[in-house]
């Protein structure tokens, strides 16, 4: 019997540190194995590339965007403000003065919501067209304001009296028209079962104040979003060689 | 009983008592709670700065904190107090596998409170009121901070199979709106105004102004040349609460386990004598029902609910409460399974000595407590009324009424200041006592004497 306790007596040792960590250890394994991970930051360097949006659109479609239509925009208003400076006959030819245009805003059509993206849009073409040199443009303040004012909605102002209205009042304010500027973001939707495609339009539309005229210029960016990674490279490899 | 049995018993109900707390945070929080809705705002401060220098939940005080300081006229202090919360919840938003495991051996009291769901979107749109009736200059971030908050949460909780738990959450129909009302302002914005206000008609279809709102967005201007606008905000009744309920189906279909596991093993379980209990959303609003908005002798109008915050929490509750349960059952099994390892490992099937150590595991079990923490101060519903008014500044007499039209309280004279084609802001509380505090107006901040405060 004295021979057979001596074992037990360990086994009960080894069992019972076996049952106290039996259930407990594994929990702690696996807390060990997922602490709480903290948010991190870092600033991005010029030229890197950006992330993109898995859900909807981002920068990786707005910036093209942006880009496209404004310079298609401003490339053709300069040839054509080229084309009156040669057209000056006799001495020198005087450049012509800039047109001032007031930039109305950016009306979302999309499917999607852009959140924040759209005042960034805004600030962006604007800077662009002020930077170009081809126009001048009016400050947005300027512009709300006049807004504000004559309570007239941004799609009112293309009925040609209201369109007479606001500029003469932004006249009389000191800030004087020629164009009218809108940009309108639409989206079409293509579904694939559970993948599907986006092509995001951003339009600008230039309206001449007084005649009515315009001129419209347009950049498209499809987007396909998936459902899984297999997804995503069976899109990217489908149309290769 | 003697030995290491006796001693193995002891450092059990010891570390039971240890692991989990005394009483609830509900229970604690409730004379806060009290003394808030009777408009006593000095004593509710009191209490809930004794309670964070007993060093419990900051985040979660702060909340309350904040609530009491928006409702005293000092937004400023109580907007940087929510985002000081918004930030300290978010950190432990996700959850840690380290907690959770070390909550399973007492309960979930020992997690680091993260904040309900509906808590952590509503953070963020009291942080835009708080914001409104100050400069306004991040409201507009607040309110899209909402909207991507709620769209998170859900996203996040996406099964592989493709369903989600927390696909049946009500949306807070406030965010939209704010938003809305926001893009309205600039005269120019009027797409999203009206894409918002759709939101607002399709998450909340009882709000009657709902379908005036997006006609105007749609079609209309902000206000007529010479008039602006006044959007009366009002958080009225008490919030929900949470409360200790003891799950008796699941208490006994767990008590028929351990029998059945106790005659198949041969040797005994701690029975489930102790109930699992799990904390239940509670909503008590009391009767303040809505805030009549007059001007002169003009009634301008009743202001109508946007967000009811209790039906909010008790939809996350039903969507959740599976998960909870499932929890609980767990922390249960994983307690039977270490007495059961522990009575292996000591070679006990039957004799003093196991009763001893079953009787510490009930112990053990019966010290398990609900996690009633929340957000005591929450208001049970915010409502909203919109006002098209003349320029210049007007008296405004306000009421609380409760849901038979009768009024509450002292009615008060608050004067807002009107800007052409521009929003004002006014804020009020209101409880079955009639209004706690004072109303907060964007147009002034200035203090405005109330009937029974001195001066």
């Amino acid at each position: 019997m004295g021979r057979v306790d001596r074992p037990i007596r360990m086994d009960r040792r080894s069992f019972f540190l076996r049952g106290i960590v039996q259930l407990p250890l594994p929990l702690l394994a696996l807390g060990a194995a997922g602490c709480r991970s903290m948010q991190f930051a870092r600033l991005m360097t010029p030229g890197e590339e950006g992330m993109i949006g898995s859900h909807q659109a981002g920068q990786e479609t707005f910036t093209p965007l942006v880009n496209e239509a404004v310079a298609k925009l401003l490339a053709r208003h300069a040839e054509s403000a080229v084309q009156q400076v040669s057209a000056v006959d006799g001495a020198e030819s005087m450049p012509p003065p800039m047109r001032r245009v007031c930039f109305v805003g950016v009306e979302n059509k999309s499917a999607e919501e852009i959140g924040d993206f759209k005042e960034q849009i805004y600030q962006a073409i604007d800077a662009r067209i002020l930077e170009s040199q081809v126009f001048q443009s009016v400050n947005r303040r300027f512009v709300d304001a006049g807004l504000r004012d004559t309570r007239l909605r941004p799609d009112q102002l293309l009925v040609p009296q209201q369109m007479r209205t606001f500029a003469d009042h932004m006249e009389q304010q000191g800030q004087p028209i020629d164009y009218l500027l809108y940009a309108t973001i639409t989206s079409g939707t293509t579904q694939q079962n559970r993948d599907y495609q986006r092509d995001y339009l951003l339009t600008l539309e230039l309206v001449e104040v007084g005649t009515g005229n315009y001129d419209k210029q347009s950049a498209e960016l499809s987007k396909g979003y998936h459902h899984s990674r297999l997804g995503r490279w069976r899109a990217a490899h489908s149309h290769s060689p | 009983m003697t030995g290491l049995p006796a001693r193995l018993s002891g450092s059990l109900i010891a570390a039971a008592l240890f692991l989990t707390g005394c009483a609830t945070h509900m229970v604690r929080l409730q004379p806060v709670r009290t003394a808030f809705q009777q408009g006593d705002l000095a004593e509710a401060e009191r209490l809930i700065v004794a309670e964070a220098e007993s060093g419990s939940e900051d985040d979660l005080l702060l909340l309350d904190r904040a609530m009491v300081a928006l409702a005293a006229g000092r937004p400023a202090d109580s907007e940087r107090m929510l985002r000081q919360a918004r930030d300290g919840l978010d950190r432990v938003e996700e959850e840690s596998q380290l907690e959770t495991a070390w909550s399973m051996l007492g309960d979930d009291q020992s997690r680091t409170y993260a904040g309900e769901d509906y808590e952590r979107v509503l953070l963020r749109a009291m942080l835009a009121v708080s914001n409104l009736v100050q400069d306004g200059d991040d409201a507009e971030a607040y309110s899209l901070q909402v909207i991507d908050k709620q769209r998170s949460i859900v996203a996040a909780a996406a099964e592989p199979d493709g369903t989600n738990p927390k696909a049946a959450y009500q949306q807070v129909a406030l965010a939209p709106y704010l938003r809305g009302i926001l893009r309205e302002e600039t005269h120019r914005d009027y797409d999203d105004a009206a894409r918002n206000f759709r939101l607002v008609t399709t998450w909340q279809p009882d709000f009657q102004q709902g379908p005036f709102h997006l006609a105007r967005a749609s079609a209309g201007t902000h206000s007529r040349p010479g008039h602006g606008v006044v959007h009366v905000l009002a958080l009225v009744g008490q919030g929900p609460f949470k409360a200790e309920a003891e799950e008796q189906p699941t208490s006994a279909s767990l008590l028929i386990a351990d029998r059945i596991l106790s005659a198949q093993m041969q040797s005994s379980l701690p029975p489930t004598v102790a109930p699992i209990r799990v904390p239940r959303i509670v909503a008590a609003p009391g009767i303040a029902g809505t805030v009549r908005v007059g001007v002169g002798d003009w009634s301008a109008g009743q202001t109508e609910t946007i967000t009811s915050v209790s039906q909010m929490a008790l939809r996350q509750q039903e969507a959740m409460l599976p998960y909870q349960l499932a929890r609980a059952v767990v922390r249960r099994v994983v307690k039977k399974g270490t007495i059961h390892g522990v009575k292996q490992g000591l070679g006990m099937r039957h004799g003093l000595p196991s009763a001893a150590l079953d009787l510490a595991g009930v112990a053990w079990e019966a010290s398990e407590a609900a996690d009633t923490r929340c957000w005591s101060l929450l208001p049970d519903r915010i409502q909203v009324l919109r006002l098209e008014l003349p320029v210049g500044t007007l008296p405004l007499g306000l009421t609380v009424l409760d849901h038979g039209g009768r009024p509450l309280g002292d009615p008060i004279l608050q004067d807002v200041t009107v800007a052409d084609g521009r929003n004002t802001y006014l804020l009020v509380r209101a409880s079955d006592a009639g209004f706690v505090g004072r109303p907060l107006t964007s147009s002034s901040n200035a203090r405005i004497d109330l009937p029974g405060e001195p001066p």
